[in-house]
């Protein structure tokens, strides 16, 4: 391989890119693209929705109304009115008692009418609180369950009713969790002679801290107490991967594009008149791998002054952005070889889109886990997955950045991983670019393309 | 030494042989004119030549011992396709090319280029704002910018208006005259004819007609009568000796069977109309091309066949 021909391809992808505007809106845009959904939400809490929430409840105990209703009470009391502005800042939460129909017949009335006033609005819920809701489950008897939130079908006597059409999440069902309990334990309480409401204090909850662990500094030798924990532990290392996710995506995305293009427009032949297939492709690749570095420094950058700022630089150590260049260059590599290929085969900038899907895969898939990493960083399937080559750059650096990090053999493992499974994708990919390169008409079939790969 | 030895090549496609056990030797310094119809082999065999293909079967070697795969730095190669990067100016584009090759900065040559084909005052233009005859001349300039040993040059005239062409014309001959060995492709057989110390035919991958103009005319020996008289293709039906007519206008082409005497052929024609010119020559290449490759062949072919 001439390395001044892979240079000067590199370069003049390089300059190509950089200097068109799409990539300095790129750059821009990307971030308020992924954080286009906390900015709506942050914009949206601002200015909640204000109507009374009115619930009706019918309550065969005839005890537990009434705890609800003065829970309700103390909420909107709390909760209502900012402190300071004494603006209203939370809806009203009204409930009116109802009396229960007498027979099965009435019932299925009443539960018709309640639910006619739901789809009126004239409600956001009604409630149905059984007769036996007061008596305690029995350990075998899985089918009482006063989370509100299950599919479990219930004994309606035993159980707690609640009756919406409202979609997504409910925070009046999330609220009423709480309180139901409350009522149903302090009636239960009552009935063996314990009366909370002269000391209240029995049933007050405990409030849990999140702490780190206990350590010893290096240096003093002192044990360093354990400090508070945030949700920002959770919040540094997602915006650490999101990151990595963009810039891989602003490196990569464009390269399908481009050797599309430069193959329909006829450019393609007169570069391999100068130079070979492989060091065609490779220039390409790092040409988009500089890119991709360009447009890292401005984040990384950016992250590093945005959690000082913050004050929690303390929580992303610094040893994770060497891992973070060494992960983005390894990805960046993957996926342009990868897309070099992809676009070899297809003639037109069509073709290429139909494929753009399945370039995007190895970025996607591990956004999707996530949530699932962020819950258990060290559980088999976040393991498991983090060791998987397409997706180790993206999972194994989430991992690494974590408060509890990772055992140390792993990101070895996954670089290694991930590193051949790189060399072997470059190899492969630039098989098929030589062989499809030049070819024209429809784009070839999996089998085909695999062949040319294995085969030459 | 010779530039380019071609020994027994033979390259595949699927089912279909686009070159088929073809050799050539073509001697440095030389303009060798590669004819053929469509589809023929001709591009295939500059690919080859490039190291864009590999041949199935055979061998290339250029000048002397070497590979293609370790010789593209001496070759310049203009392909039948050709595109430029549109977003680039004239000047970063014959530049990029040029260190692309060589490796070294290539300004000085860039600017001697467009100066001598009057492309100077576009240098700055972004080639997407260029005539399609001026994107020509800018690709020649960057397939010969660095100068190479070997020229291949696919179809350099398509589409090129004769001032274009005569420029390009003029530069290629300039650059065989410093030593350049160059081949070219070519539909029209009028340039092969002018432009090419040897020609090669190429007809369904397989090597037709190869050598200098003359030696190919020779093979088929004075065979072509060209004559003007008055009634026109009426005056030359039913000459003897006379196995084919082709009409051009103003003059008739005729072509004698084998052995057919043209003082007879004279004499009859004089006895039936008033003749104003009358020459016995060797056939045109572009006949030559129309007997191997015309419809007439093709009947012959598939009634052998």
């Amino acid at each position: 391989m001439r390395m001044h021909k892979v240079l000067t391809i590199a370069k003049r992808d390089y300059l190509a890119t950089v200097r068109t505007k799409a990539f300095v809106f790129g750059l821009v845009l990307a971030p308020i693209l992924f954080g286009g959904g906390s900015i709506g939400m942050s914009l949206l809490k601002g200015k909640p929705d204000l109507t009374d929430r009115h619930v009706a409840i019918l309550d065969h105990t005839g005890v537990v109304a009434d705890a609800l209703v003065s829970a309700a009470r103390e909420k909107n009391e709390r909760d209502m009115f900012d402190k300071k502005t004494h603006r209203q800042i939370a809806a009203r939460y009204v409930f009116e008692t109802i009396a229960p129909a007498a027979d099965a017949a009435a019932r299925q009335k009443q539960l018709l009418a309640l639910s006619n006033r739901v789809r009126s609005k004239q409600l956001v819920a009604f409630l149905e609180i059984g007769k036996d809701a007061l008596i305690p489950p029995k350990p075998s008897d899985d089918a009482v369950d006063f989370d509100l939130g299950t599919n479990k079908k219930t004994d309606p006597d035993k159980a707690v009713s609640y009756y919406t059409n409202a979609g997504g999440i409910d925070e009046m069902r999330m609220w009423l969790n709480g309180p139901i309990n409350d009522g149903v334990r302090l009636a239960r309480l009552a009935r063996l002679g314990i009366d909370l409401k002269r000391n209240p204090d029995l049933a007050a909850s405990v409030r849990i801290d999140g702490l780190s662990l206990v350590e010893r500094d290096e240096r003093t030798g002192a044990i360093e107490a354990a400090r508070k924990r945030s949700e920002f532990e959770v919040f540094v290392p997602m915006a650490v991967a999101i990151i990595l996710v963009m810039i891989v995506m602003v490196g990569s995305a464009p390269m399908l594009q481009n050797v599309t293009q430069d193959k329909s427009q006829r450019i393609v032949e007169t570069l391999l008149g100068a130079a070979s297939p492989f060091e065609l492709m490779t220039g390409k690749v790092l040409g988009s791998a500089a890119v991709s570095v360009t447009s890292s420094l401005l984040y990384v950058i950016a992250g590093v002054v945005a959690v000082n700022a913050m004050g929690v630089a303390g929580l992303l150590p610094l040893t994770i952005i060497p891992w973070f260049y060494v992960y983005l260059l390894t990805d960046v590599v993957m996926l342009c070889a990868f897309a070099a290929a992809m676009g070899a085969c297809c003639s037109t900038p069509q073709d290429a889109q139909n494929l753009a899907i399945v370039l995007l895969m190895p970025c996607v898939i591990p956004m999707f886990m996530l949530v699932t990493v962020l819950r258990e960083p060290n559980g088999m399937l976040a393991t498991a997955m983090s060791l998987v080559p397409p997706f180790t750059p993206i999972l194994m650096l989430l991992r690494q950045a974590m408060p509890n990090g990772v055992p140390v053999w792993q990101p070895w493992v996954g670089l290694a991983d991930a590193l051949i499974f790189a060399v072997a994708t470059v190899w492969a990919a630039s098989r098929i670019f030589r062989v499809a390169i030049l070819m024209q008409g429809k784009p070839p079939r999996l089998a085909e393309a695999l062949r040319w790969a294995l085969k030459g | 030494m010779d530039a380019i030895q071609i020994s027994h090549v033979t390259r595949t496609f699927g089912s279909v042989t686009a070159i088929d056990d073809l050799s050539l030797t073509v001697p440095q310094g030389s303009i060798y004119g590669f004819i053929g119809p469509n589809g023929s082999g001709k591009t295939t065999t500059m690919r080859m030549i490039v190291n864009i293909f590999y041949p199935d079967r055979g061998e290339i070697r250029l000048f002397g011992d070497g590979r293609p795969e370790t010789s593209t730095d001496l070759i310049g190669y203009l392909p039948e396709e050709r595109g430029l990067y549109q977003k680039m100016t004239v000047q970063a584009l014959l530049e990029f090319y040029g260190e692309l090759r060589s490796g070294h900065s290539v300004k000085a040559e860039v600017a001697r280029w467009l100066e001598r084909l009057e492309l100077a005052h576009r240098a700055t233009d972004k080639t997407e704002t260029l005539s399609k005859g001026m994107s020509q001349k800018v690709q020649f300039i960057a397939t010969v910018i660095p100068e190479p040993k070997l020229l291949i040059l696919d179809e350099p005239f398509s589409g090129l208006d004769p001032v274009s062409a005569e420029a390009i014309r003029a530069a290629i001959l300039d650059l065989r005259r410093r030593g350049v060995t160059v081949i070219l492709s070519t539909h029209d057989m009028h340039l092969a004819e002018s432009l090419c110390d040897y020609i090669l035919m190429i007809f369904r991958g397989r090597k037709v007609l190869d050598g200098t103009l003359s030696s190919i005319q020779d093979r088929y020996g004075e065979d072509t009568i060209r004559v003007t008289a008055e009634g026109g293709t009426a005056a030359v039906q039913s000459l003897p000796g006379v196995e084919q007519i082709r009409d051009l206008g103003q003059i008739q082409e005729l072509r004698l069977a084998r052995g057919a005497d043209p003082q007879e052929a004279l004499r009859a024609l004089v006895a039936q109309a008033r003749v104003t010119s009358f020459s016995l020559m060797k056939p045109t290449l572009h006949d030559i091309f129309m007997r191997i490759a015309g419809p007439a062949a093709e009947e012959a072919n598939h009634a052998n066949a």
